[in-house]
């Protein structure tokens, strides 16, 4: 194995740690978001007063997904 | 500015023969927000009764509910309709005795018309559709029922049937289900019904026809065909007098709906036997001029008095006192919630930060273009209201995403004619080469900003709770929201000391003074302790929360996540529609290439349009979020009363 292969491999792996961590991040959202999100919709077809607040509530597992592609980012460059 | 416009509260007394004109005074002003009475229940109690409406209530009413309904009949709607020219309450008045029972009249007699019709329309589709399957049959229909020695079934099976005993049998398969007509003799209906539930039978029912199914259908499609047309002359007469008597609908709608008010305000008083009291709230800008023209109206048979306002007890009402500008921020705040009258108002802040934030995240010269139009376009659409100011908004945003586009010299992913001024989001995406870019400067301004907006939120909670709240609870929760300050910068100045990060201070230089720790490092380890310590004073349990800390102003890195992730996307799209499919048919122009070109200006156009929308869903909600999660939440507690002031502002009438 080479000097350059090597390299080659580490900017490989990187870039697959940097797609593992935005995919299963945003899994991670997405299976959190999937409770708060139903639940949300429900409460806004009872209430419509609610939205603005139901909305907030479905967003705030959005932190995970954006910890994973800034941890992405920083892998990357 | 920052705070809910000041209010002052006002007592009204009056004996009950000054109801009349103080209510009119009222209504006319529209600046008292009522508080209602509350009866008291109490066994005993000998006080002060909720009022009864005046005597023209009930008739005003039943007028109100006929207007509505003829409204409703005409589909006229007051919110829809802008004021053409507003109408004197006397001549309406004057009108109303004479022409509404005619219009009521005729909107019901067209109702009723149109209802009838319309059954008898859904009547004989009901009877088609029964009659369907039976166009297959060649047999007139009076011929299948009205036997009494033979049995006859009509239904679906999934095969044909066959059974062993003489029958005469009608079978027309189709793809929607294999309809079958089978008669035997009762006698031998048995057999018959088994060998039909053995082909899953589902019977139907036989319609009471004469003829073939057939005509009968033609004569009923004919017969429909004659209702839809007087349907369709209903409802241009509909939209006929839809047209004659809007406008009087309208303004009739308003005049009752105010005498209305008006005469139902007495519930809303405490009142004895000879006497009323009313209490309220009004601007203290205004609260002169009201109780002058209430003395004024009841010829100084009155008691009106400015009451102090005890801002721990009452509700009292809350008007935003922003400049205009923030009016579309206000729809923002009130979709959170409107803030207490005792505590600030953070609309003027948001109003700045959000469409900021906004421009930050989708910077695009290009898209600040299709946004700009977009809103110029809805502008035609949405004259007031909520849709309104949600264009304005979004003209709002259209401008900072320019201005920020300017700044990342970006127009739709491609550079302008100069370097960013500000960091460069100009990622090495099909290999151009280049710097790339500047992702730990953007990342690092990102928490600047975090760190910043939040400690701004927690000076506000340290402001709101000063000026609320009182004695050691006082101290406790001004020291509790410090700590929080402390512990954020304490971390901060903690990492200085250990790591040289980029825009940030280096303090790893120092000289270690004691146990090899740098003062950068003391300092910062003193402020966590200190500040663990404030917030552990206020509520032990906060201690568990401490990493929100980390975890809050790490979220506002997707000011810079969200972002490069759109400018990622429109240089893709910018790759594969120029760079891999435009350029190299342009070497060699054939006919084929031609269409190539044609398929990759569609990528390009269809790639920056999604890309745009979602930007524009996602800056819009990211920045929403980081101000109601990351900013609210150290601060804002909301949940304040709207100022209604007893009135209305009236489009269709005038005095």
């Amino acid at each position: 194995m080479t000097l350059e292969m090597v390299q080659a491999s580490q900017v490989g792996l990187k870039a697959i740690g940097a797609g593992l961590a935005v995919g299963m991040a945003g899994i991670g959202t997405g299976i959190a978001e999937m409770g708060i999100g139903s639940a949300g919709v429900g409460a806004v077809a009872e209430d419509k007063d609610i939205f603005g607040l139901a909305l907030l509530f479905t967003v705030i597992p959005e932190t995970i997904v954006i910890f994973g592609l800034v941890v992405a980012l920083l892998l990357l460059f | 500015m920052l705070k809910a416009k000041p209010m002052s509260r006002l007592f009204i007394a009056a004996s009950k023969d000054q109801l009349e004109p103080v209510i009119q005074e009222l209504y006319r002003r529209n600046l008292f927000h009522i508080d209602d009475f509350v009866d008291q229940t109490r066994e005993g109690y000998e006080g002060f009764r909720i009022g009864m409406p005046l005597a023209d209530a009930s008739a005003a009413s039943s007028d109100l509910l006929k207007i509505r309904s003829v409204e409703s009949t005409y589909l006229v709607k007051p919110e829809e309709t802008g004021p053409e020219k507003k109408q004197k309450t006397a001549d309406i008045r004057a009108l109303i005795e004479r022409d509404l029972p005619v219009i009521e009249k005729e909107a019901e007699e067209i109702t009723e018309r149109k209802s009838m019709l319309e059954t008898e329309e859904k009547e004989l589709e009901q009877k088609i559709d029964l009659l369907k399957p039976f166009v297959q049959v060649p047999v007139d229909m009076d011929l299948l029922r009205g036997y009494q020695s033979l049995s006859v079934y009509a239904g679906y099976t999934n095969r044909d049937v066959i059974p062993d005993v003489p029958h005469e049998c009608y079978y027309s398969p189709s793809k929607t289900g294999n309809f079958i007509v089978l008669i035997v003799q009762s006698a031998q209906r048995a057999v018959a019904e088994r060998a039909l539930s053995d082909a899953m039978f589902q019977m139907v029912q036989i319609p009471e026809e004469t003829g073939s199914a057939g005509t009968a259908i033609e004569r009923y499609n004919a017969r429909i065909g004659e209702l839809k047309k007087e349907l369709a002359g209903i409802a241009a007469k509909m939209e006929e007098c839809r047209k004659k008597h809007a406008d009087f609908l309208l303004a009739c709608d308003e005049l009752i709906t105010t005498d209305v008010e008006k005469a139902e305000a007495p519930l809303r008083f405490a009142t004895t036997d000879q006497a009323f009291v009313a209490e309220g709230f009004v601007p203290s800008a205004e609260i002169k001029g009201l109780i002058d023209a209430i003395n004024a109206a009841t010829g100084g048979k009155s008691y009106v008095v400015e009451l102090p306002v005890d801002r721990e007890h009452d509700i009292v009402p809350v008007e935003y006192d922003n400049p205009s500008f923030c009016d579309p921020t206000q729809l923002i705040i009130d979709t959170y919630s409107r803030p207490k009258y005792t505590e600030i108002d953070p609309t003027l802040v948001v109003a700045f930060i959000f469409p900021i934030f906004f421009g930050l995240m989708l910077g695009d010269v290009g898209y600040g273009l299709i946004l700009l139009v977009l809103s110029l376009v809805m502008r035609r659409f949405f004259k007031s209201g909520d849709g309104a100011r949600l264009v304005k908004t979004l003209m709002i945003f259209s401008f900072s995403t320019i201005f920020f586009g300017l700044l990342y010299s970006e127009v739709i992913g491609f550079k302008l004619f100069w370097e960013p001024i500000i960091f460069s989001r100009h990622m090495n995406i099909g290999g151009e080469g280049g710097p790339g870019a500047a992702i730990p400067q953007l990342l690092v301004t990102s928490i600047w900003i975090g760190v910043l907006y939040i400690t701004l939120g927690r000076i506000f909670g340290i402001i709101n709770h000063a000026r609320n709240d009182h004695g050691s609870h006082r101290t406790k929760t001004i020291l509790g929201n410090l700590g929080w300050i402390l512990v954020m910068w304490g971390i901060l100045i903690t990492i200085w000391a250990y790591f040289t990060i980029p825009l940030m201070i280096d303090l790893t230089r120092q000289t270690p003074v004691v146990a090899g720790f740098t003062p950068g490092a003391i300092g910062g380890l003193l402020m966590i302790i200190v500040g663990v310590i404030f917030i552990a004073q206020e509520n032990v349990l906060d201690i568990f929360e401490v990493p929100t800390i980390i975890s809050h102003t790490l979220s506002f890195t997707r000011l810079v996540a969200v972002g490069l992730s759109s400018v990622a996307i429109a240089m893709v799209v910018n790759y594969i529609s120029i760079g891999l499919i435009i350029e190299p048919q342009l070497k060699s122009i054939t006919a084929v290439g031609a269409v190539i070109i044609a398929l990759g200006v569609l990528i390009f156009i269809v790639g920056h349009i999604g890309n745009a929308a979602l930007g524009l869903i996602d800056g819009a909600l990211q920045s929403l979020r980081l101000n109601y999660v990351e900013f609210f939440t150290k601060f804002y507690k909301g949940g304040g009363k709207k100022y209604n002031p007893f009135g209305m502002k009236r489009k269709f009438t005038e005095d």
